[in-house]
């Protein structure tokens, strides 16, 4: 039971990372329709530079915020100069973009930081060894609490926004219907880097708190989260922001169980294709996830 | 001075030209309907006032050009569009596609959304169902209300009979009737069914082609028998 536990309380702190980065997958697709393949290299990119700025001497709550806003500024510059251009165009294209971008921002990372000595991104929270508490008979590490706890307090703010704004209903009505949101006078080109914007600061956040568990900051840093984001938006449903946060925590939750008790069968070498086998299942079953909408139109 | 006054207004999609010159005025407090075949470019005039569409030519509104101000701008001016089709935000709640109708207004809306609810009692009862799950004379009674949230001054119709049971169309037209009469708001109404609008319109203009081919009052086009044999089959 102990173990059980261990890796629920696990599953749910990687899970909430996951949430996080799926989450951002689900606004830009609810935005535009589309799906960033670069979303894990964006959120790379900033924790590095998160780890930057905390280097040149910001405190790392100052960094961190200072990470998010580049990550805000990323997403939104890629999509005022680069989607909103090319999908005038040709939506496949967009989906060219997004693996040039996963490309050329991996590079430019490996390139910029690759040769210096192995970065370690400090964590926000306590992470000695010895910082946890025992609960249930299980270790719970105060880092992995506070991640936990960050992870799902944004996404909170996020639903607020998203129910109680006149900004969120001006990015429900854009992602409902562009057309008529032009017409009741919604500037959807604003909406819309915004909301690429978000998915930015978001995933900045998230690669900056998975970075300081993993120990060395490498640019393979979110391949894996990003498999597992990908995984959660699939079976949470890519219009459904609820959908992909249980989703996240659902993945992370099952990764754990699986890892840890078919050592043998699944074990750590697997863990990703529980996630991939979870894609295939959803897209083949329920193509539209647990949570997503089945577009009805009456007449 | 006219509210609305288009001069030579070419325009389309891409390299495809579907107006190719239109010149037309609404007077404040005015309905005036525009009647033509599929294709003769109704839609695309409407498009073309509400900025949703590259246009040439003039187009201004209380004497301010208004023919390269973009969509967003416009509502703000005064003009609301019901599109062709509804064009409701189906996820949405009824109530949320009002508020989304009142995005460009800095004041308080929920005395207008009590107020639409009055004149459409349907969409009150229906108020936190998704817009998807309306019939579609409720969808297009949601979709006028919206247009209305934002104040304008001149309203865009593009046929709201479309698809809609004769009973429920009259119905949405005794409304814009009533609007027009009771508060002058200006109606610009694109319809296919003619004798309809030719009861409630002021003026018309005819549209073949990208073209005005006739103008005049409805009294003057009701009783035209040539325009009679063309457009009102009799």
């Amino acid at each position: 039971m102990d173990r059980f536990f261990q890796y629920v309380f696990d599953g749910l702190s990687f899970g909430a990372i996951y949430a996080l980065l799926a989450l951002g997958l689900v606004v830009v697709f609810r935005g535009t329709g589309h799906l960033n393949f670069a979303q894990g290299e964006m959120a790379m990119f900033c924790t590095f530079l998160t780890w930057q700025y905390n280097s040149w001497g910001a405190p790392l709550v100052v960094a961190v915020l200072l990470g998010m806003l580049t990550g805000f500024a990323l997403g939104a510059g890629t999509e005022v100069t680069l989607i909103r251009n090319v999908a005038k165009k040709s939506e496949a294209g967009v989906f060219v973009v997004s693996i040039a971008l996963f490309l050329g921002l991996n590079s430019l990372a490996a390139m910029i930081w690759g040769n210096l000595p192995p970065e370690q991104m400090p964590s926000l929270f306590p992470d000695q060894p010895a910082d946890f508490a025992r609960i249930f008979g299980a270790v719970w590490r105060y880092e992995y609490m506070g991640i936990l706890l960050v992870a799902l307090v944004l996404m909170g703010l996020l639903f607020l926004l998203f129910s109680k704004t006149k900004f969120g209903l001006a990015m429900r009505s854009v992602a409902s219907n562009p057309e008529s949101a032009r017409l009741v006078g919604i500037p959807s080109g604003v909406v819309l880097a915004s909301s690429w914007g978000i998915a930015g600061a978001m995933g900045a956040l998230a690669g900056t708190m998975f970075g300081a568990t993993t120990g060395e900051l490498t640019s393979g840093l979110m391949f894996s989260v990003f498999i597992y984001a990908a995984a959660s938006a699939t079976l949470g449903g890519f219009d459904s922001p609820g959908g992909a946060v249980i989703a996240g925590l659902s993945i992370g939750v099952g990764e754990q169980l699986a890892a840890g008790y078919a050592p043998g069968w699944i074990g750590q070498e697997l863990r990703l294709g529980v996630a991939l086998m979870t894609i295939f299942v959803v897209l083949l079953f329920k193509p539209s996830g647990l949570f997503g909408s089945v577009k009805v139109q009456r007449v | 001075m006219s509210l609305l006054a288009m001069r030579d207004v070419r325009a389309g999609y891409g390299p495809l030209e579907v107006l190719h010159g239109i010149s037309l005025d609404v007077e404040p407090g005015e309905i005036v309907v525009i009647l033509g075949a599929n294709g003769a470019g109704k839609t695309t005039t409407m498009r073309a006032v509400s900025g949703m569409i590259g246009r040439q030519g003039q187009v201004t509104f209380e004497g301010a050009d208004i023919s390269s101000t973009s969509a967003e701008k416009i509502v703000r001016l005064g003009i609301a569009q019901v599109p062709q089709g509804r064009g409701t935000f189906a996820e949405l709640t009824v109530e949320d596609n009002l508020r989304s109708g009142a995005y460009v207004r800095r004041d308080a809306v929920d005395a207008d959304i009590d107020r639409w609810y009055e004149v459409f009692p349907r969409l009150a009862e229906r108020r936190s169902q998704r817009a998807g799950s309306l019939s579609g004379g409720e969808q297009q009674m949601l979709a006028i209300a919206r247009a209305l949230m934002s104040k304008p001054k001149l309203l865009l119709c593009d046929e709201p009979s479309l698809g809609l049971a004769p009973l429920i169309t009259q119905e949405l037209f005794e409304v814009l009737k009533k609007l027009n009469a009771d508060e002058g708001l200006s109606i610009l109404l694109v319809e296919q069914n003619a004798n309809l609008a030719l009861k409630v319109a002021h003026r018309v203009y005819l549209l073949e082609t990208g073209n005005v081919v006739a103008s005049g009052t409805a009294a003057e086009i009701s009783s035209d028998d040539s325009i009679r044999k063309a457009y009102l089959g009799a």
